[in-house]
């Protein structure tokens, strides 16, 4: 069950002047969905691209199913990345390329597809060439999902699509993977909407691997204190500060730690709010803090905070 | 092996793309050929060389192939070997089928003089005049020519961008213009011409089939490492 099916190690990749994916260390299981989360650029289509050899590391390794995934069928057959600006041949209809993720995948379930063209009203006899943004990530999402590929990649498939058809595609990926178990990997920024289908969470920044962990775990590892400055920086001193907002004399400040039952009980004593933080804020603020002590000088007041946030 | 048959399969999914649009194009091209031949009121024979059009398309399908069908099998996790073989075996295979019908075309057109119009569309002088293996042939490693050239310089795109493609496209000029100084600095037109001369059409098809292979196996190379 708790099969390791993908690994990679110190995976380096280097483009003329920047390092897309700087020796990322990653492990993942069979039959669980996976959030590969971070911002544009920051590395996610790279990681994907180089563990399916659509594209090649500069170093390190990655393994797929024990083998490289290089020219090697045995493993390819049981993949599926289709990427967020996937090209189609010039004459083809979605239709085709339905029928032709059928000849390469032994478990494609072509009444699934229909089924999923019609949920997105996609049409499924006009030139993909001639479609809309989203309908062409509905095509996608579609040959991704009726794929039924141990392991299933989808990069950003949410593109173009509407609100409906997004929540469509969350329904349908975690009813068709309850019935199907397998390996699924999505990325996305849109944190909030995929949060709840996550079991765990992998973020990416700058080439790097800057949060690897359940979902669980990570729901609940940080927490928000607000109230009155003064109380609210007394309570956290000395702890791993993650972002701090202050409006006239109320603060509020986000710690990457968990608080004890005694803790939760002296700050409402205090008088002080404590808010759950949302994987998106998590996110966001982890970052950015990222960026801050990375390209920021230490000084003044400012200093407090990035060191904590380094520690 | 399966997986390289599906390729081929893959791509004879949308019929029009290898079946349709160069019988499209052949038949156009061969209408409008007879029309003009009919017009024109003389009784001796007529050439056309209206037979080419297809090619100008298997230019195109093989740049598209490597354009775009290589980044949808990658996609779809298909090895760049299965990819690769699938693909030019099914060009091989549209161009035998090519070359038949281009042949039955020039059996009709010669038992019927012409079309009735004395018009000579699939026989050209030079090429058909020899025995009908050197015709087939001829037909055959043309059509294979301009696919692999269109495969070729679209990894070369790939590969290296629009500078590698125009790197490879001068450089190939460039060789080509040193190699005409060359012979004008050792004067010996004379030989190229004799030599060209000497030629027959089975004898072209063996130096371009030679240049087939040179490029196929150069195109393997290149896209072992491209990306989609």
């Amino acid at each position: 069950m708790n099969d390791t099916i993908v690994e990679a190690r110190n995976l380096i990749k280097h483009y003329k002047d920047l390092n897309a994916l700087d020796n990322v260390n990653l492990s993942l299981s069979a039959n669980r969905i996976y959030g590969l989360l971070g911002r544009n650029g920051a590395g996610k289509t790279t990681l994907m691209s180089i563990l399916t050899a659509q594209a090649f590391a500069t170093s390190g390794e990655a393994l797929v199913f024990g083998a490289g995934a290089y020219e090697n069928d045995a493993v390819l057959s049981r993949i599926c990345f289709i990427r967020e600006s996937q090209k189609y041949p010039d004459d083809f209809q979605p239709q085709h390329a339905f029928r032709s993720a059928a000849l390469f995948y032994k478990n494609w379930d072509q009444g699934f597809a229909d089924r999923l063209a019609e949920d997105f009203q996609l049409p499924v006899k006009r030139r993909i060439k001639k479609l809309s943004r989203g309908q062409l990530s509905a095509v996608g999402v579609i040959i991704g999902l009726a794929s039924r590929a141990e392991l299933t990649f989808f990069d950003e498939p949410y593109l173009g699509l509407d609100a409906v058809a997004r929540q469509l595609f969350y329904d349908r990926l975690v009813e068709d993977y309850a019935e199907h178990p397998r390996t699924i990997i999505l990325s996305s920024h849109l944190i909030d909407e995929v949060a709840n289908l996550l079991e765990h969470v992998i973020v990416i920044d700058r080439g790097r691997i800057i949060m690897d962990a359940d979902a669980d775990e990570i729901r609940g590892s940080a927490v928000t204190v607000s109230g009155s400055a003064e109380k609210v920086d007394a309570f956290l001193a000395g702890r791993r500060i993650l972002h701090r907002e202050t409006l006239g004399s109320l603060a509020s400040v986000t710690v990457d730690e968990v608080l004890s039952g005694s803790e939760r009980t002296e700050a409402r004593e205090l008088g002080l709010e404590l808010s759950p933080v949302s994987l998106q804020q998590l996110v966001v603020r982890k970052t950015m803090a990222g960026t801050e002590a990375g390209l920021l000088p230490i000084t003044g007041d400012f200093a407090d905070e990035t060191m904590e946030a380094k520690r | 092996m399966s997986r390289t048959l599906a390729v081929a399969r893959m791509q004879l999914i949308n019929k029009w793309t290898y079946i349709g649009w160069p019988l499209t194009i052949l038949a156009a091209s061969f209408l409008i050929s007879l029309a003009i031949f009919a017009l024109i009121p003389v009784t001796e024979a007529k050439n056309g060389g209206g037979s080419q059009a297809p090619l100008w398309y298997f230019l195109v399908l093989g740049i598209q192939s490597m354009t775009l069908v290589f980044p949808f099998s990658q996609g779809l996790s298909i090895s760049r070997r299965a990819f690769y073989l699938g693909t030019l075996g099914l060009f091989s295979l549209i161009a035998v089928g090519m070359t038949v019908l281009y042949m039955l075309g020039g059996v009709i057109e010669r038992a019927t003089n012409g079309w009735g119009v004395y018009g000579y569309f699939f026989n050209i002088p030079w090429v058909t005049d020899g025995p009908w293996y050197s015709t087939a042939a001829f037909f055959f490693v043309l059509m294979m020519f301009m696919f692999i050239i269109g495969f070729w310089f679209a990894t070369i795109f790939k590969r290296w961008g629009t500078t590698g493609t125009l790197v490879s496209t001068l450089g190939t000029a460039v060789a080509l213009i040193g190699a005409a100084a060359l012979t004008t600095f050792l004067q010996g037109w004379e030989s190229v011409g004799s030599w060209f001369a000497q030629q027959t059409p089975l004898s072209i098809s063996g130096w371009a089939a030679l240049l087939c292979v040179i490029l196929a196996a150069g195109s393997y190379a290149t896209l072992r490492r491209a990306t989609p």
